[in-house]
């Protein structure tokens, strides 16, 4: 277990998940001191009855809910403005986000609205701007998430925002909530669950608080994921899918962003792919070329991937490499199950060989000053071809 | 991995560690808009020499209102609200807490009185009666064993009306915990022991017990890997920092796994040990550590061999037959004992017969054991042990410890 000489990590979230779970949400309102969500949600989510399930765990509670079904698909700054001010006009006193993506984005940088009561929010875009802690914010995913609902970041058109304050106080997995969803979201959205925990799980800026959160996740996935797509009506599995993500955003935001994550971005950009998916394609290769490089940590990834056994049976000079292999026969079987929908490869992806230079050029001007265009490239042509880095 | 019907796991404690952790503290404290913090911390720690480090690491940065360096082994009511005076008067607005339980404890204590103003505590005492944010809260802990750092309860005595409060909320959660290598360089080999042995069998417990989850299972393994890592050498080489920095992150992470998950049997007849014979908690926790094991086993035996791996490492867990892994967990616990027991010249009990005071009289008595067993019956922990126990089966498990011989699991009711 690698323990660095100096870390420091904080995660607010508290984790309530599983059978019930929603009727355990007034106990926790209560100690956050709400006794008035407003619950933001969209048509698409509210639509399914989910809404009612949220009414009637709170029936006997004592706690007055406003419901708000309206977050469109992509929500800008005059949108939080107006939903800031039903929130202040009906005087709520928390948030509970229903549902991912743009709903979570909305509840987020509301509470920045809200608890700061400002109109620019400007200002306060950028790291760690947000420097005081803001309203109750309670997240109830209905999807298999990325870590990002999680995590300590949000967008709203160009405005990013990054502060520990973003992340939820409670967020609350119920079986109930968590619907049947296409397969291919399914595998983009717990591939990027994958991409941060293990990169996480792996980098030079881990620390033993970070593993535990990543571990967990990146167990939930490697079990889980290909069941989920062959047996869509796995419930657990699609459960432990929900807590992975959950996690991963806990680990993310108390590590830096690697290369896999920021490839995987400029790639789905560029070729209006799913994040998640160009981020599958991208992991064994980026994985296998950070652990060439010093203060990498590749080959602990084997014990969360294949557990304990597997683990202690595999000699230490091939841990990161089984490591590596097993992911990449993850992303065959998704291939398979999937019949032939989930790329393996940037060619499958159709993403022409002819731009992966602007690719890596595009990637150096985004990700962090570690990793050089020549870095980009290799990761790039191999997971073009689909072959190893090194070849044994 | 295990995914529970139900769970839930809350650790949001900000986590500082390193050889220079002290020095973040202003910056956490400005963090939380404080600058004039209360230390609250007792005599031997003070005499150790560990509340100049810290005053000496801040004081540049904060201004420190006042250093209430006596609370007693025994805290209570009055020394809580004696203090709470002082951090008024010294017109403070935070709180650190530099020491062991006791210290953490009257520190939370405090914290009630000056966020809530409050005259009667009792008002306050039981699960969920705080209502709000209290003030700011830094803990360094001085030895790497009970994880109080991380955990939600408090517990204060009221000697004039002999009764204890029990205070559980998250808002009794440090805002803060400090990890700091120079905070426990200088602990005894004897007092090392037994306090990484209490973190261990808080890590066992949590991964082995009825409320586990995938949280308290990754943070008990990786606490579970530090120490067995880390103590043996500690204690060869007690100025290793990096080795005292990895007991105290095992502390913690054991802490942050059974105040998640609750703890079983182990706890159970080590609460009852120390409160009929005074024997110190860390040491009951290593003593009963491998019984705990040993009667659960056909119950749990998948999950304590599970613990092979971090415990023993890759090669000795890939040699052993899956079948046997449990019974190597308890051998190799076993041989941590041992191991201790000869490092500390005979300081670290392997079993009860031999704990003594520091006259040297034996603590636990073969007639108490009755007693002992009798008290354990009515603890909560045992609620989360996966095997139940009756006052025969509690008696049993004592007199193999007492006598420091293996249970005879033949004699175990399967339940």
């Amino acid at each position: 277990m690698f323990l660095p000489d100096n870390y420091e990590f904080y995660c607010p979230v508290k984790t309530n998940s599983g059978n019930r779970a929603l009727e355990h949400i007034p106990i926790d309102l209560d100690s956050l001191s709400s006794r008035k969500p407003l619950v933001i949600t969209s048509k698409d989510v509210a639509g399914k009855g989910v809404v009612r399930k949220i009414i009637n765990a709170f029936k006997e509670s004592g706690v007055t809910v406003g419901i708000f079904d309206a977050v469109p698909d992509v929500p800008d700054i005059k949108f939080i403005e107006e939903i800031s001010n039903i929130y202040r006009n009906k005087e709520h006193d928390s948030i509970m986000a229903l549902g991912g993506g743009p709903i979570v984005d909305v509840a987020k940088i509301m509470n920045i609205a809200v608890s700061y009561n400002i109109q620019g929010l400007k200002e306060l875009a950028g790291d760690d701007l947000i420097i005081n802690p803001l309203g109750p914010f309670v997240l109830v995913p209905t999807l298999s998430g990325t870590g990002y609902e999680t995590s300590r970041f949000a967008k709203i058109e160009d405005l990013t925002f990054s502060s520990h304050f973003l992340m939820p106080d409670l967020v609350v997995i119920d079986p109930r909530m968590i619907k049947a969803e296409d397969s291919q979201t399914v595998v983009a959205t717990a591939m990027a669950a994958l991409t941060h925990s293990a990169e996480a799980y792996t980098c030079p800026a881990k620390n033993p608080l970070t593993d535990t959160y990543a571990y967990a996740a990146i167990q939930y996935i490697a079990e889980n994921l290909v069941n989920v797509i062959e047996e869509p009506k796995d419930k657990e599995g699609r459960l432990a899918l929900a807590n992975a993500a959950a996690m991963a955003g806990c680990a993310l935001s108390n590590t830096t962003v690697d290369i896999v994550h920021t490839l995987g971005e400029v790639v789905g950009d560029m070729f209006d792919l799913p994040d998640g998916i160009c981020m599958g394609i991208l992991l064994p290769y980026g994985l296998e070329y950070s652990s060439n490089k010093n203060g990498y940590h590749t080959a602990d990834l084997l014990l969360p991937l294949a557990g304990f056994d597997e683990y202690a049976k595999t000699s230490e000079n091939l841990r990161a490499r089984v490591a590596i292999n097993m992911i990449t026969e993850m992303q065959h079987d998704l291939y398979d199950s999937t019949k032939s929908e989930t790329p393996r490869t940037l060619e499958e992806a159709e993403v022409p060989r002819y731009m992966l230079q602007d690719i890596a050029e595009k990637a150096v001007s985004h990700g962090s000053p570690k990793f050089d265009f020549d870095g980009y490239l290799t990761i790039l042509e191999h997971a073009w071809e689909g072959k190893p880095i090194t070849r044994n | 991995m295990h995914l529970p019907e139900y769970y839930e796991f809350c650790s949001r404690v900000k986590m500082i560690a390193g050889h220079g952790a002290l020095e973040k503290i202003p910056g956490a404290l400005a963090d939380l808009h404080a600058k004039r913090p209360l230390i609250v911390t007792d005599r031997g720690v003070s005499g150790a020499g560990l509340v100049n480090i810290v005053t000496d690491a801040i004081k540049d940065g904060v201004s420190i209102g006042a250093i209430a360096d006596d609370v007693p082994q025994d805290s209570d009511l009055r020394v809580v609200n004696r203090l709470a005076a002082v951090y008024r008067e010294n017109g403070c607005d935070s709180l650190i807490a530099v020491g062991g339980g006791s210290v953490m404890d009257t520190a939370k204590g405090i914290n009630i009185v000056v966020s809530e103003n409050a005259d009667d505590l009792m008002k306050f005492s039981g699960a969920g009666a705080l209502k709000r944010q209290l003030k700011p809260l830094v803990a360094i802990p001085t030895t790497s064993g009970t994880g109080s750092e991380v955990t939600l309860v408090a517990v204060i005595k009221d000697h004039e009306k002999h009764m204890k409060m029990t205070f559980v909320s998250y808002f009794l959660l440090p805002d803060v915990a400090i990890l700091d290598s120079r905070m426990t360089l200088t602990l005894p080999p004897f007092i090392t022991a037994s306090t990484a042995m209490d973190a261990m069998s808080h890590a066992v417990e949590a991964y082995t017990c009825l409320a586990k989850n995938p949280l308290s299972d990754t943070s008990a393994i990786a606490a579970i890997s530090l120490i067995s890592k880390n103590l043996l050498k500690v204690m060869k080489n007690p100025s290793d920092k990096d080795g005292r920095l990895a007991l105290a992150n095992a502390a913690t992470l054991a802490g942050m796994a059974f105040s998640n998950s609750m703890v079983g049997m182990i706890h159970n007849l080590g609460h009852s040990v120390g409160s009929v014979c005074g024997v110190p908690h860390g040491t009951c926790m290593s003593i009963l550590l491998p019984y705990g094991l040993e009667y659960n086993m056909h119950k749990n035996g998948d999950l304590t061999a599970e613990l092979l791996l971090p415990l023993a490492g890759p090669e000795v867990c890939a040699l052993t037959p899956k079948h046997l892994r449990a019974e190597r967990v308890i051998d190799h616990i076993r041989q941590m004992n041992q191991d201790l027991h000869e490092i500390s010249g005979g300081a670290h009990a392997r079993f009860f017969r031999e704990v003594v005071d520091r006259q040297g009289k034996q603590m636990v008595p073969k007639e108490k054991l009755s007693d002992i067993a009798g008290k354990a019956l009515g603890d909560g922990a045992l609620f989360y042990n996966p095997e139940d126990l009756d006052y025969d089966d509690m008696l049993m498990v004592m007199v193999a410890a007492w006598e420091g011989v293996p249970l005879d699991r033949s004699l175990i009711k399967r339940g």
